[in-house]
């Protein structure tokens, strides 16, 4: 089954560029999927979000996670989210950062564990998410000068930066106990920041665009609406 | 100017108060043993002072915090756990062992040292186990590790989480590997069996290490 779909592969490329005084820069976004084998989901069941452990340095924040999770509950077609931290802690200790699975071959061997099978059957959790990346400043420049005195004050010159948003997901199915495929999403923007007295910023919010176009393509994914 | 700002700077300093962790109850099969659980003056009122990068004073109250996440995390992890005073004799006591954690070490980051948004926090436990002779049979340094980001929230809240988050590390680490270098379940209710005595100022030789969740054993 899994080999039946490992070469199929979703994409998606957006170019959104609004600068008519909506206050935001420029952001090229692209979402792509790799799926590994059939998904679905039951009414009854749920997913969670977790990050991959900063123990192998990842770096995902804690608002990107939290996004996540509201999107993909959100909307008619939303998923059964069970909050991160309640999972972690009824499943205390075998997904802490130091403990937590690192690949599909040690789950066999954590459902044995006391307690562990059951605890998932009873929270309905059919897909564990692992997100991993970050968003990062790539590059700036420009100058910027503000100065103030008693008759007012003001600011002039032009400044601007890139932020980099690059976040993978990797679907784990724990019915089959497998990997179920990744998705991920690369979102680049850059944000300006003119000023002729007043400062006008345009900013280019690639963090909110990465989560909002990764939780579409999860929800998708994970539904299978593309197989319907 | 940069003088000005480096003397405003100096003498800065932020205190954090830690409330005592809660553990959420591991899902592991009790040991069946009896152990005393004398800790260190110093677990009741735990203070570290630091200075950061020669400016910054920081004061981090760690308060009964050690006391009762030990008291916690032995308490679900043996069958009965007594908590006994440097004052009491445990060689009287019926105990199959007697537990004395310490802390080696505690060292932290904040984000102007590191350049980036995360508070880090590193402990480092010492575990050492006697047997019911009094025999030191483990010495055991448990080095544990936490990080949370800066939020809206500040610095201070991030700090206390990660300090939170490393003693949840240590116990995850314990839980799991406290029978592979302690050997404890070897200390039986048999009065006739026991550990291996270690020499003082041996260790265990099981280093807290990052664990796969298939490859803890």
């Amino acid at each position: 089954m899994n080999e039946l779909w490992s070469s199929t592969v979703a994409y998606r490329l957006t170019l959104v560029c609004a600068l008519l005084g909506v206050g935001a820069g420029c952001v090229t976004s692209r979402v792509e999927d790799a799926r590994e084998g059939i998904t679905g989901i039951a009414s009854d069941e749920s997913v969670v979000i977790m990050a991959k452990s900063y123990h192998l340095g990842n770096e995902t924040e804690a608002k990107y996670i939290a996004c996540i999770e509201n999107a993909l509950a959100r909307g008619s077609k939303g998923l059964r989210v069970i909050p991160h931290k309640q999972f972690v802690d009824s499943l205390f200790p075998w997904f802490e950062p130091r403990t937590a699975p690192t690949e599909t071959k040690g789950l066999p061997k954590l459902m044995e564990r006391p307690g562990v099978a059951a605890q998932i059957h009873e929270q309905g959790v059919r897909y564990i998410i692992w997100l991993e990346g970050d968003t990062e400043k790539v590059a700036g420049g420009g100058s910027l000068s503000c100065a103030a005195g008693p008759g007012g004050g003001g600011c002039f010159g032009f400044a601007w930066w890139q932020n980099a948003s690059d976040y993978n997901a990797s679907v784990w199915d724990l019915e089959g106990l497998e990997s179920a495929g990744t998705v991920s999403a690369d979102v680049s923007g850059t944000s300006f920041l003119p000023a002729l007295v007043v400062p006008i910023p345009l900013i280019a919010r690639t963090q909110a665009a990465a989560c909002k176009g990764l939780a579409n393509q999860l929800r998708a994914f994970i539904i299978s609406d593309e197989l319907t | 100017m940069g003088t000005l700002f480096a003397s405003l700077a100096a003498g800065c300093g932020s205190s954090v108060v830690l409330d005592p962790p809660t553990i959420p109850k591991p899902l592991m099969t009790t040991i069946p043993l009896s152990v005393g659980l004398r800790m260190p003056e110093n677990f009741e009122s735990f203070v570290h002072e630091e200075e950061v990068l020669g400016r910054e004073q920081w004061t981090i109250d760690l308060g009964r915090s050690n006391a009762v996440f030990f008291a916690q995390l032995f308490g679900y992890m043996f069958e009965t756990v007594t908590v006994v005073s440097e004052a009491d004799d445990p060689s009287i006591m019926p105990f199959d062992a007697l537990i004395e954690p310490s802390i080696d070490e505690f060292e932290f980051s904040v984000p102007n040292q590191t350049k980036t948004n995360d508070f880090a926090v590193w402990i480092r436990y010492r575990i050492k186990v006697y047997d019911r002779d009094g025999k030191l049979v483990v010495n055991w340094p448990v080095s544990a590790y936490g990080k949370s980001q800066t939020t809206v929230m500040g610095g201070k809240d991030a700090l206390q989480r990660a300090a939170i988050l490393a003693m949840r590390d240590a116990a995850a680490l314990m839980i799991i590997k406290f029978d592979e270098p302690t050997l404890i379940s070897s200390i039986s209710s048999d009065p006739t069996s026991t550990a291996v005595p270690v020499e003082e100022g041996g260790e265990a030789t099981a280093q807290a290490t990052t664990l796969g969740g298939d490859n803890d054993e």
